[in-house]
């Protein structure tokens, strides 16, 4: 599962393409320190609770686990490869066991070697600390039972290791296909056995990686220093750190990051630019810029969308629902995010595997989101339903851009003969809010970044076992049979390209029914200072995003 | 000097009670309407009101986006006269607002003295002790969530009556402590003496011989109270606690406008520019009430 996030401080990572850098094998000197901004704390810096992008960022570079991704650009960055195991988990034929054996000689960064045993440690962290990436462990057998006894020593019996051998055996309760891409998850990084079962964020524990965190003051500032005790011979396609330093700062206001990449007395900023100083950003240092190149967007693995509550009128009724997305100005919507949006109406995105390009652009069967929307279709359709008039109320947090999304929203509505008003709550509260079935949300914003490439990890919103009374993560509540039985069957399907067709039938179904109201796929960026080697060093991985291991200065610098 | 700077506040209220008219005839559009994907003639040639990077329209001085449009596409002159209506008709409510309240707890204090004076100052000190502008956002955001529910009267979270409220009420120690001292004065004056031998009753005479000698007090205060009033208005509105989306005032307004006040600043200038000029006018104004009516007080309002 993925986590419905505002973008921000609360922003869970996805998958993106992108290619800027030339990969692992680049060139640059090695050495010297670098300065980060990010404009929020990390939630956590402990591989078995981070869940945001200000975590995954820095402990996809500390944390390795069994399984990992390329740290490549693009496409290949969203392969499978093996981290800390020797190859990559032997399914069974059933798909409910997965065999693996764990590199010889490994050493976390405090010297202590890697045990198999480790790997359960690990899990049963990430179970008892009830940690957002949890539901992705819970078909391990036994894994529930461990976590409804409460003892965090317990043993999970679907998980048999062997510290001589380094064999490690994981048992499931039933076939999941996306479970070796949770195995690769930065939850399931190692840590000692003797880690202690709590929130280790102000001393965070010893991994296998590129770095090792040497100091951590929340909301201030944490440093990663590069870890002496590895070489990518550890683990190959893993690369070993070139900055010597990196210091991370907590700065929230974005402006006065973005004037200070510009001014190079920070290396790289988390965020996108400020939307003010956006202009200059790109004249200067974008791809056509006047200056030599420091900044280059990339797209993500996500959607955002506006649910429409099934359950409640006026959306209860689809032609209602098919109004909205004809009425939804997707491209001026893309504007309110200084153009790192990319409008469309599919539910799945771009490099997902199930996406088409049709669905989303040239075939929607909503007009062209490029283009302005039709106004008088939806109106017409709206009349057809007899809706005009219905009283709307539409949810939004006020993270970054949302209420200005949510306003544009509910005017639009109001257009198309509808009677909205927006309705702006805190970030804080604003998922338990919508996820209330007594607050009887009609309509609101929503956006998911995917963990990986599988559709699987997509579909959880829209799965008729995620409707919950309090909690509930199906904000549309939809309750559709095909979507359910479909779901389940790709989902058991182990070789993910034979049943691709088949997802991408899923996906248009989904928006043909109109269950929500996409706009859009988020683009993130790279923006870094002059002392930073853009052309030879800045590698986006689709999975962790910006990979620091492979920062490196300039040969003056 | 003082009339003209009345004149110039009146001009500005004109101007504000005009606004939909402006908005119907002059601007064609509405101070919720998005118009993040139009386009607009300025110099013969379409102009996008939002390009594609998200940044608005600066002014085009003619009818259409007079003063250039926000983010959202919206037409910044039809929101700072919608907003000025608000920031007006808060001020001036939540005044009125703390004058009734501000009376009423002065004059029972100060009247009654004893229990009742010792309760009321103590509830004045506990409303004292917190500065307005923190006391007015913690209000603000606890009503903007959930509204506010008083027996059978609702009142939603994004309802103007919220800040009218808020406001009223955390000035009235500013108000109520003069009336107190005034009263304290007043109720040992003969001419009330002369009132109680006669057997008049005491809320009689309360309102018919104490309260007509606080009228000049009141009368000073108010452009005083306005003033402060609008001024926390908007910071309440810039700190979100007051005038909730998409209602315009120029507090939102200046919010919205300093994540864009480099490439922007059109839309924050424009609602300071209003908020000073009506502030300053009716500041000067008050104070020419002040020598006419009353001029030895000295009165103002410290936060």
């Amino acid at each position: 599962m993925a986590i419905l996030a505002g973008m921000g401080a609360a922003m869970t990572l996805s998958v993106g393409l992108v290619a800027c850098g030339s990969g692992s094998d680049a060139s640059g000197a090695k050495g010297g320190s670098i300065t980060i901004a990010q404009a929020g704390q990390p939630d956590f810096l402990d591989p078995a609770l981070s869940y945001t992008i200000h975590g995954w960022e820095p402990m996809a570079v500390v944390y390795t686990p069994l399984v990992t991704y390329k740290r490549e650009d693009g496409e290949a960055g969203s392969e499978l490869i093996p981290g800390l195991a020797e190859e990559l988990p032997k399914v069974s034929a059933d798909g409910k066991t997965y065999e693996l054996t764990l590199r010889e000689g490994l050493r976390y960064s405090d010297g202590s070697p890697v045990k198999a045993s480790d790997f359960e440690h690990t899990i049963q962290r990430v179970l008892n600390l009830e940690s957002g990436g949890s539901s992705y462990y819970e078909d391990i057998a036994g894994a529930a039972a461990y976590v409804s006894r409460g003892d965090a020593e317990a043993d999970i019996p679907g998980i048999e290791t062997n510290d001589k051998t380094g064999e490690i055996t994981i048992e499931l309760t039933n076939r999941r296909a996306d479970f070796a891409n949770a195995l690769a998850m930065n939850f399931a990084g190692l840590v000692p056995g003797d880690t202690p079962f709590e929130n280790m964020t102000k001393d965070p524990p010893p991994g296998v990686g590129a770095y090792m965190f040497t100091k951590s003051v929340p909301n201030r500032e944490f440093v990663m220093e590069r870890n002496p005790r590895y070489s990518e011979d550890m683990v190959p396609g893993v690369p070993e750190a070139k900055i010597d330093t990196v210091t991370t700062k907590i700065i929230p206001n974005v402006v006065q990051q973005t004037q200070e990449v510009i001014d190079n007395k920070i290396d790289f900023m988390q965020e996108p630019p400020a939307t003010d100083l956006k202009a200059e950003v790109l004249e200067r240092f974008g791809p056509e810029g006047s200056e030599e190149q420091r900044y280059e967007e990339f797209p993500t693995l996500s959607t955002y969308w506006f649910f429409l509550n099934t359950r409640v009128a006026p959306f209860d009724d689809q032609k209602v629902r098919e109004a909205v997305n004809v009425g939804l100005d997707k491209s001026g919507l893309a504007r309110l995010y200084a153009g790192e949006m990319e409008p469309g109406c599919s539910f799945l995105p771009p490099a997902m595997p199930g996406y088409t390009e049709a669905i989303d652009v040239s075939a929607c069967p909503w007009g062209d989101p490029n283009q302005p929307p039709d106004l008088d279709r939806a109106k017409q359709l709206i009349e057809e339903a007899g809706a005009e008039g219905a009283k709307v109320t539409v949810w939004g947090d006020n993270v970054e851009t949302t209420p200005k999304v949510t306003q544009a929203y509910a005017d639009m509505l109001n257009e198309i003969g509808l009677d909205a008003e927006p309705k702006i709550v805190d970030s804080g509260v604003y998922f338990q809010t919508i996820g209330n079935q007594k607050t009887e949300a009609q309509t609101g914003f929503l956006n998911f970044f995917a963990d990986f490439t599988h559709p699987l990890n997509f579909f959880y919103p829209l799965e008729s076992e995620s409707i919950q009374p309090t909690n509930n993560q199906n904000f549309s509540n939809v309750s559709d049979p095909r979507i359910d039985g479909e779901v389940k069957k790709l989902g058991e399907e182990p070789d993910l390209s034979a049943v691709t067709n088949e997802w991408e039938d899923l996906n248009d179904y989904v928006v043909e029914k109109a269950y929500i109201a996409p706009f859009g796929h988020r683009n993130l960026t790279t923006f870094v200072s002059d002392r930073i080697d853009f052309e030879n060093c800045t590698v986006v991985s689709p999975i962790f995003y910006n990979d620091y291991s492979q920062f490196c200065l300039k040969e003056d610098e | 000097m003082a009339l003209s700077f009345g004149a110039v506040f009146l001009l500005l209220v004109a101007a504000c009670m005009a606004a939909p008219l402006w908005a119907s005839e002059v601007a064609h559009t509405s101070p919720e309407a998005n118009h993040l994907s139009d386009t607009v003639v300025v110099d013969g040639r379409p102009t996008e009101v939002v390009d594609e990077l998200g940044k608005p329209i600066g002014p085009t001085w003619g009818g259409r986006y007079f003063l250039g449009a926000d983010g959202n596409g919206r037409d910044i002159m039809v929101r700072l006269l919608y907003g000025g209506r608000n920031s007006l008709l808060i001020g001036v409510l939540a005044s009125l607002g703390t004058i009734v309240l501000g009376l009423l707890v002065g004059l029972l204090a100060g009247y009654f003295r004893g229990r009742v004076d010792t309760f009321v100052n103590w509830l004045m000190d506990v409303i004292w002790a917190f500065p307005v502008v923190l006391l007015g956002v913690a209000l603000g955001t606890a009503f903007a969530i959930g509204g506010l529910e008083i027996g059978p009267l609702t009142i939603a979270g994004d309802s103007l009556a919220i800040p009218i409220l808020i406001i009223a009420v955390v000035y009235v120690p500013y108000l109520a402590r003069p009336v107190r001292g005034r009263v304290l004065a007043l109720r040992e004056r003969e001419f009330v003496e002369a009132a109680r031998a006669q057997g008049m009753g005491s809320a009689r005479i309360v309102f018919t011989e104490i309260m007509p000698n606080l009228l000049n007090t009141v009368a000073v205060m108010l452009p005083l109270l306005v003033v402060n009033a609008i001024l926390l208005e908007a910071a309440l509105s810039f700190l979100g606690a007051g005038v909730q989306a998409p209602n315009a005032s120029w507090g939102t307004m200046i919010a919205e406008g300093i994540e864009r006040i480099i490439s922007a600043p059109h839309l924050a200038i424009a609602p300071g520019a209003m908020l000073v000029a009506t502030v300053l006018a009716l500041a000067v104004f008050g104070e020419g009430v002040r020598k006419v009516l009353d001029p030895k007080a000295e009165v103002r309002i410290e936060h």
